[in-house]
C-alpha cells in the first residue's frame, strides 16, 4: 500500500523530551524511518563563558552542564584544574567527593529510573524514584547548602566538613538501597507490559556503540565493560571494589537494569567510601589566583552518570582558562537515537530516548 | 512471567496506599532546613570593610558597591551595596570568602517578588552609622580633654580635703580616713579614684568600698601575723 | 427504603394521569423527569470520581492529593470545573470547525446514553429494553466516532495519530468485549439485563464466568481509553492525542465523558458479573452503587501500576489471545451447559 511519509516534531516541547530535544521523527504510520535530532534550544555558551571566568569561579558553572548528577561534572572540572596545576588533594576530601560523586550518580540514574516510568506511563514508578531521591537531596542540603546545585566540590577539595548527621544519614540511605531497587523492579524491571515496551527496542550493538563513542551505562549495557572509574582509575577508585553491570542484547531493557545495577554498586562503594573515611584536611591549600603555565593543555575524564565526561583545558598563563572544551557524554550518547530508532514503532521513540538518559544541560552546553 | 509481574506490580501498589503519605504539607508545615541551607542572601552594611573579595569572586557579577575615600582617614568608605539577586547561582564563594562574613545565606527561600526591580537589592550607608562615626573621631577628641580637665581638678580637691569630697561616695567617718591615708601614700589611687568620680559616681563608689576593704583586710593581716610572730617568740 | 424511587416514579405517573394527560403523555414526561435525575446523579458522580481518583492514585504513590478545599479536598473538582468553564475556548484557525466543535458534545451524548438500560435497582432503570445488552454494547463502541471526530478535526498530527490508534484499539477490543458477554448471555438465555441480573440470584456469574469476568475486565479497559491502555490520550507520547487541541470545557466534556464512561462500564460489569442489584440488608439501589465503586477502584489500582502497553502489543494481544481466548470461554460454557442438562442440574 502507498503511504505518504509524514514527519512529526517530537519536542522541543514535548512532555517526554527531558528539557529541550527536538527529534524530527519521520514516519511511515506508526513506523519510524528517521529520527533528526536537532539540538541547541538549551545552549548557553558554556565553554564560551569559560574563557571569561577565573578557574574558581567557573567552579559553579560546571555543576549546571549535568544538574541531576551535579556533583560529577563539578568533579571532573576540579581534577582537571588539579591536574593542570598540580594541586594534591587531602585524603579525606578524596573520600568525601567519592561519596558525594556516587550519591549523584544514583541520584541521576533514579531520575533516569523515574523518567523512563513516567514515560512510560507508569506514573507511579515516576514518584517512587522521586521519593528516593528527595533523601539523597536532603544529604546535599546538609553537606552542600542547596539541593540541586549544591556547589560542594571546590578545586583543591570540599567546600566545608561533613555535618554530623552526614554519615548516619548516608548510611541509612545506603542500607535502604537494595530494598529502594526491589521496588523498582517489582513495579517495572518484572511487569509483563513493561519487558514487551523495552525488549528488543532500541537495539545498539556494540560495534555501533564504539564507532559512536557512546560511553557509559549506555556502552556497558551493549556489553563492553567500560568503566573510566576502572579502566583509568581516578581519585581513589583504584582502591574500591566494586562490579561494572554489563548487559548483552544493548536493547532498552538492558539499559534500565544496567541503570539500576549501578545504583546498587554505587551503593557498595558509598559503603565502603564511609568505612575508610580518614581524618583530616578537607582542601589543599591553593593560591588565590591560580596562573597555570603558558600554552600548557590537559585532558581529563571522569565517569560521569551519562559517561565519559572529559574536560580540555588550554592555559594562557592568566588566571582565565584560554580555551575550555566539555566532552559531554550525553552530546554523543544521543547521536545513536536515529541509528536506534529506525524501523522502530512511534512509541519507541520514547523508550529510546528515557533509556538513553540524555541530559540536555549537558548536550547543548 | 505469565502475568506474575503484573499482580506483584498490583501488590506494591497497594501495599503503598497503606502507608503512611511523605508530602509535605508547605506552607502549613515549613519544611526543616539544614543549617547550611542557603536562601537569601543577606548583607550586613556595618561590618564590611569594603575590601572586595567578595564582588571578584562573584562569578556572575551580582555584587557591586560604591565606595569614597576618606580625607580624614585615608580608609575606604563603604556608601552602597547592591545585590543583583536576579543573576545570583547560590554558589557560596562571596559567602566563603568574606573576612568579616558580613555576607551570608539566610533560610528564607520564599525569594518571588511581583517586580522585577524587587528582586535587586541596594543597600545604603545607615544615616546612624555617619552620625556615630563623627562622634567617634571628631567629638571624641573634644570630650576626652573636657573630662581630662575635670578629672585634674578633682584630684587637686582630693589631695586638699579628702575628707569632704570623699564623704560623696563614702558614708562611714573610718572609711574615709582609711582611704585618704591610702590616697597620700599611693597617688595611683587618687587618679583611679577621681577619674571614676568624674566619669561615674557609683562605680567610684564601690571601687572606693573595695579599697578600703582592702586596706582594713590587710591591717588585720599585719596584726595577726604579728601576734603569731608573737606566740612563736 | 428498597422501593423508594420506584414508588416515587409511581407516585409521579399518578400524579400526572390525574391531571388529566393521557397515559402515553405522563409516561415521556417520566421518562424525561427519569433522565435530568440520571443526568443529575452522573454530573455528581463524576466530582466525586475524579476526586476520587485523585486521592486514591495520591495514596498509591504516597502522596496526599487534593486536601485544601473542604474536607478531604473533595470541593477541588467544583473548583476545577469553574476554572475550566471560565477559561478562553480556543479553537485552532487550522482546524474544521464544525466536527471540532460537536465532537465533545457526541462524545458526552453517547456517554450518557449507556444509561439508558443499566438496572440501578430493583425496577429501576430509563427503560426496560430486552435486547440491553446488545444496545449497551454497540451505544458504547460509538464513542470511538467522537475521537476520531475530535482527531480529525483539530487538523494535528499528534491528535490524529490518537484518533487512529483509538479507532484500531475500539475495532479489535470491540470483539473481544461482546465475545465475552456472550458467556453470560448463553447461561442466563437473555439479553435483558434485569433477566441477568435475576439469573444471578444464587451465584454471581463471577464464580460461573470467570475467563468472561478477565477478558471483559481487559476489553472494557481498553474500551474505556484508560491506563494500561490509554492510546489515543498518551500523554507522554502524543502530548494528549485526540484532546492535543481542546481547551476550557471542550477538553473539561471529554473528561466528563470518560468518566460517565467509566461509571457505566463498571455498572454494567457489577450487573452482569457480580449480581446487580441484588444483595442483603442494604436497598438494591445501595448495592450497585458500592459494587459499581468496587469495580472502579480496581480500575484506578490498575490503572495507576501499570506502564501503558505498545499500540503493536496492544492489537495482536486482542487478536492473538484475548479473542481466541473469548471464544474458547464460549465453546466452554456450551459444553457446560449441555453437559449440565445432560446431568439433569439445570
Ligand atoms: S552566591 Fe555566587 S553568584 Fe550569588 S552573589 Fe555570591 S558569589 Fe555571586
Ligand atoms: S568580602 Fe565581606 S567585607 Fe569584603 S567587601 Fe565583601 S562583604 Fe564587605
Amino acid at each position: 500500500m502507498q503511504t505518504d511519509i509524514y514527519r512529526v516534531n517530537v519536542g522541543p516541547i514535548h512532555p517526554s523530551t527531558h528539557g529541550g530535544l527536538h527529534a524530527e521523527a519521520v514516519m511511515d504510520g506508526e513506523i519510524i524511518q528517521d529520527v533528526i535530532v536537532h539540538l541547541g534550544y538549551v545552549h548557553r555558551s558554556v565553554e564560551k563563558i569559560a574563557e571569561s571566568r577565573t578557574y574558581q569561579q567557573f567552579v559553579p558553572y560546571t555543576a549546571r552542564l549535568d544538574y541531576l548528577a551535579t556533583n560529577l561534572p563539578v568533579l571532573g572540572y576540579c581534577q582537571t584544574v588539579e591536574k593542570l596545576l598540580g594541586i594534591e588533594v587531602p585524603e579525606r576530601a578524596e573520600y568525601i567527593r567519592v561519596i558525594m560523586a556516587e550519591l549523584s550518580r544514583i541520584a541521576s540514574h533514579q531520575i533516569a529510573i523515574a523518567a523512563t516510568g513516567i514515560d512510560l506511563g507508569a506514573t507511579t514508578g515516576l514518584m517512587y524514584g522521586m521519593r528516593d531521591r528527595e533523601r539523597i537531596m536532603n544529604i546535599f542540603e546538609m553537606t552542600g547548602g542547596q539541593r540541586l546545585l549544591s556547589s560542594y566540590i571546590r578545586i583543591g577539595g570540599v567546600a566545608a566538613d561533613i555535618p554530623d548527621d552526614f554519615i548516619p544519614a548516608v548510611r541509612s540511605f545506603v542500607n535502604d538501597v537494595p530494598q529502594m531497587i526491589d521496588e523498582y523492579n517489582g513495579l517495572m524491571t518484572g511487569n509483563e507490559i513493561w519487558a514487551a515496551r523495552m525488549q528488543g527496542v532500541g537495539i545498539l550493538n556494540p560495534e555501533d556503540a564504539v564507532k559512536y563513542g557512546v560511553t557509559g551505562p549506555n556502552l556497558r549495557a551493549s556489553g563492553i565493560a567500560y568503566d573510566i572509574r576502572k579502566a583509568e582509575p581516578y581519585g581513589i577508585y583504584d582502591r574500591l571494589d566494586f562490579d561494572i553491570p554489563t548487559g548483552s542484547r544493548g536493547d532498552s531493557l538492558d539499559r534500565w537494569t544496567v541503570r539500576i545495577e549501578e545504583v546498587r554498586q554505587s551503593g557498595r562503594i558509598i559503603g565502603q567510601a564511609l568505612d575508610n573515611l580518614p581524618e583530616g584536611e578537607i582542601i589543599a591549600r591553593v593560591p588565590k589566583t591560580l596562573k597555570p603555565d603558558p600554552g600548557k593543555d590537559i585532558y581529563h575524564r571522569i565517569e560521569s552518570a551519562k559517561g565519559e565526561l572529559g574536560y580540555y583545558i588550554v592555559s594562557d598563563g592568566g588566571n582565565k582558562p584560554y580555551r575550555l572544551h566539555v566532552r559531554a557524554p550525553s552530546f554523543i550518547n544521543l547521536m545513536v537515537l536515529p541509528l536506534v530508532c529506525r524501523g522502530g514503532v512511534f512509541q519507541d521513540i520514547i523508550t529510546n530516548i528515557a533509556t538513553l538518559d540524555p541530559i540536555l544541560g549537558e548536550s547543548d552546553r | 512471567m505469565n502475568g506474575q509481574g503484573l499482580i506483584k506490580g498490583l501488590g506494591i501498589t497497594f501495599k503503598h496506599f497503606f502507608q503512611k503519605e511523605i508530602t509535605e504539607q508547605y506552607p502549613d508545615v515549613m519544611p526543616q532546613l539544614a543549617p547550611r541551607f542557603r536562601g537569601c542572601l543577606q548583607f550586613e552594611f556595618e561590618k564590611c570593610i569594603a575590601c572586595g573579595i567578595c564582588v571578584n569572586s562573584c562569578p556572575n557579577n551580582v555584587l557591586s558597591f560604591e565606595t569614597e575615600k576618606d580625607e580624614n582617614s585615608k580608609k575606604k568608605k563603604l556608601l552602597s551595596y547592591t545585590i543583583d539577586f536576579q543573576h545570583c547561582m547560590f554558589c557560596n564563594l562571596c559567602a566563603e570568602g568574606c573576612p568579616k562574613q558580613c555576607i551570608y545565606f539566610d533560610h528564607n527561600f520564599e525569594l518571588s517578588s511581583f517586580k522585577r526591580e524587587d528582586i535587586k537589592m541596594v543597600y545604603l550607608r545607615p544615616a546612624e552609622m555617619d552620625m556615630r562615626e563623627e562622634e567617634s573621631t571628631n567629638g571624641q577628641e573634644q570630650q576626652e580633654s573636657k573630662e581630662q580637665k575635670q578629672i585634674d581638678a578633682m584630684q587637686k580637691a582630693l589631695q586638699k580635703n579628702p575628707g569632704k569630697v570623699l564623704s560623696k561616695i563614702l558614708e562611714q567617718e573610718e572609711d574615709i580616713i582609711i582611704l585618704s591615708e591610702l590616697m597620700q601614700s599611693d597617688e595611683k589611687t587618687a587618679g583611679k579614684i577621681a577619674e571614676l568620680m568624674v566619669k561615674d559616681k557609683e562605680k567610684a563608689a564601690k571601687v572606693a568600698a573595695g579599697f578600703v576593704n582592702k586596706a582594713k583586710k590587710n591591717r588585720a593581716k599585719t596584726e595577726t601575723a604579728g601576734e603569731g610572730g608573737d606566740a612563736n617568740d | 427504603m428498597e422501593a423508594l424511587f420506584v414508588n416515587l416514579a409511581a407516585v409521579l405517573s399518578g400524579w400526572l394521569t390525574s391531571l388529566g394527560l393521557s397515559p402515553i403523555w405522563a409516561d415521556t414526561v417520566l421518562l424525561f423527569v427519569k433522565w435530568i435525575i440520571v443526568i443529575t446523579i452522573i454530573t455528581l458522580n463524576i466530582i466525586i470520581l475524579i476526586w476520587l481518583e485523585r486521592k486514591v492514585s495520591a495514596f498509591f504513590q504516597e502522596r496526599l492529593g487534593p486536601n485544601r478545599l473542604g474536607p478531604f479536598g473533595i470541593f477541588q473538582t467544583i473548583a476545577d470545573a469553574i476554572k475550566l468553564l471560565t477559561k478562553e475556548d480556543i479553537v485552532p484557525s487550522a482546524a474544521d470547525k464544525l466536527i471540532f466543535k460537536t465532537a465533545p458534545m457526541f462524545f458526552i451524548v453517547v456517554a450518557v446514553m449507556l444509561y439508558t438500560v443499566i438496572p440501578m435497582g430493583q425496577g429501576m432503570e430509563v427503560i426496560n429494553l430486552n435486547i440491553g445488552l446488545l444496545f449497551f454494547i454497540s451505544i458504547g463502541s460509538l464513542s470511538t466516532i467522537a475521537l476520531l471526530m475530535a482527531g480529525w478535526g483539530s487538523n494535528n498530527k499528534w491528535s490524529l495519530m490518537g484518533a487512529v490508534r483509538s479507532v484500531a484499539q475500539m475495532v479489535s477490543y470491540e470483539i473481544p468485549l461482546a465475545f465475552s458477554l456472550l458467556g453470560v448471555v448463553m447461561i442466563s438465555g437473555s439479553l435483558n439485563l434485569q433477566d441477568i441480573v435475576a439469573a444471578q440470584g444464587k451465584l454471581w456469574f463471577i464464580i460461573l464466568q470467570p475467563i468472561a469476568f478477565i477478558t471483559y475486565f481487559i476489553a472494557a479497559t481498553a474500551e474505556l481509553n484508560r491506563g494500561p491502555f490509554d492510546m489515543p490520550e498518551a500523554e507522554q507520547e502524543l502530548t494528549g492525542g485526540a484532546y492535543t487541541e481542546y481547551t476550557g470545557m471542550r477538553w473539561a466534556l471529554f473528561f466528563l465523558a470518560e468518566y460517565t464512561n467509566l461509571v457505566a462500564v463498571s455498572a454494567l460489569m457489577a450487573t452482569v458479573f457480580l449480581g446487580g442489584w441484588q444483595g442483603p440488608w442494604l436497598p438494591s439501589w445501595l448495592w450497585i452503587i458500592i459494587k459499581t465503586y468496587g469495580v472502579i477502584l480496581v480500575f484506578f489500582w490498575v490503572k495507576w501500576t501499570f506502564p501503558r502497553i505498545r499500540m503493536d502489543h496492544l492489537m495482536s494481544f486482542s487478536w492473538k489471545v484475548l479473542v481466541p481466548v473469548s471464544l474458547g470461554n464460549i465453546l466452554l460454557t456450551g459444553a457446560g451447559i449441555y453437559f449440565c442438562r445432560w446431568m439433569g442440574w439445570c
